[in-house]
């Protein structure tokens, strides 16, 4: 993305429930430091939580590993980095959009919150490299509608 | 940010009041609340989220683990969830079960 940063941020942590915080943190920050909108820190925020949160309950299934978040901010938004060590997965075909014909008691959550993560961001993209996950997400300084997500 | 629960009960409604955030790590909170609640037996359970800034689908799941342990004749209410909470129970198509108001 033009106008970024060209040094990234890192962050390295365990795959835990309680280093989520952290991430959130991180991106956060970083949302800040582009000056984004409350509407478009909302959404890189959700999305970032919600594939980090399948990597630490799915991904690595309770098991130890690490997750690395990268990222870089500039006036034209944030670029968002997400790796993992897990077996591969790409979010794009795990995403289970909401069944309007299925009574809420028997709908799975589950899928939903990778598709509330691939509809929040403005770009999207997964890669498996070296035996890692790895997934990319945009959200613009001024977009205000989440496009649809792309591979 | 961690989660503050508290529940009470107004005449026929069990009311559960919700402030900080609610993701993966502070969902289990709302979890043993709803418990609580759906032992009162009142036939409305209203969930105040106004401070609620904000909430991953781990809430989703905690909202139907709600319907699920409150039964088909009590009635839920969502009031004053800021407008990317209620989108997103909007998006997973819960709005349809639970009642959404600005409060």
């Amino acid at each position: 993305m033009v106008g970024l940063a060209r040094k990234p941020a890192v962050l390295e942590v365990p795959a835990t429930v309680g280093a989520l915080g952290e991430i959130a943190a991180f991106v956060l920050l970083l949302a800040g430091r582009a000056g984004l909108g409350k509407g478009a820190t909302y959404r890189i925020r959700l999305a970032v939580d919600e594939l980090a949160t399948n990597i630490v309950m799915h991904g690595y299934r309770g098991g130890d590993g690490r997750i690395t978040v990268r990222g870089r901010s500039g006036p034209d938004g944030v670029r968002i980095v997400i790796e993992d060590t897990a077996p591969a997965f790409d979010p794009v075909e795990g995403r289970l959009p909401p069944a309007p014909g299925v009574p809420p008691e028997r709908r799975r959550v589950g899928g939903l919150g990778i598709h509330l993560a691939l509809t929040s961001v403005d770009t999207y993209a997964y890669a498996r490299r070296d035996g890692r996950n790895i997934s990319t997400l945009t959200v613009k300084a001024e977009g205000t509608d989440a496009c649809p997500p792309r591979t | 940010m961690p989660l503050s629960v508290s529940l009470s009960i107004e005449g026929d409604t069990t009311v559960i009041e919700l402030t900080g955030e609610l993701d993966a790590k502070t969902a289990p909170e709302f979890h043993q609340t709803i418990e609580k609640a759906a032992g009162h037996g009142t036939g409305t359970v209203e969930i105040r989220m106004a401070g609620v800034g904000y909430m991953a689908s781990a809430g989703l799941r905690s909202l139907v683990f709600a319907q699920q342990k409150v039964g088909s004749g009590v009635t839920i209410k969502v009031v004053g969830a800021i407008e990317p909470v209620s989108r997103t129970i909007r998006t997973a198509g819960l709005d349809r079960s639970i009642q959404l108001s600005d409060g």
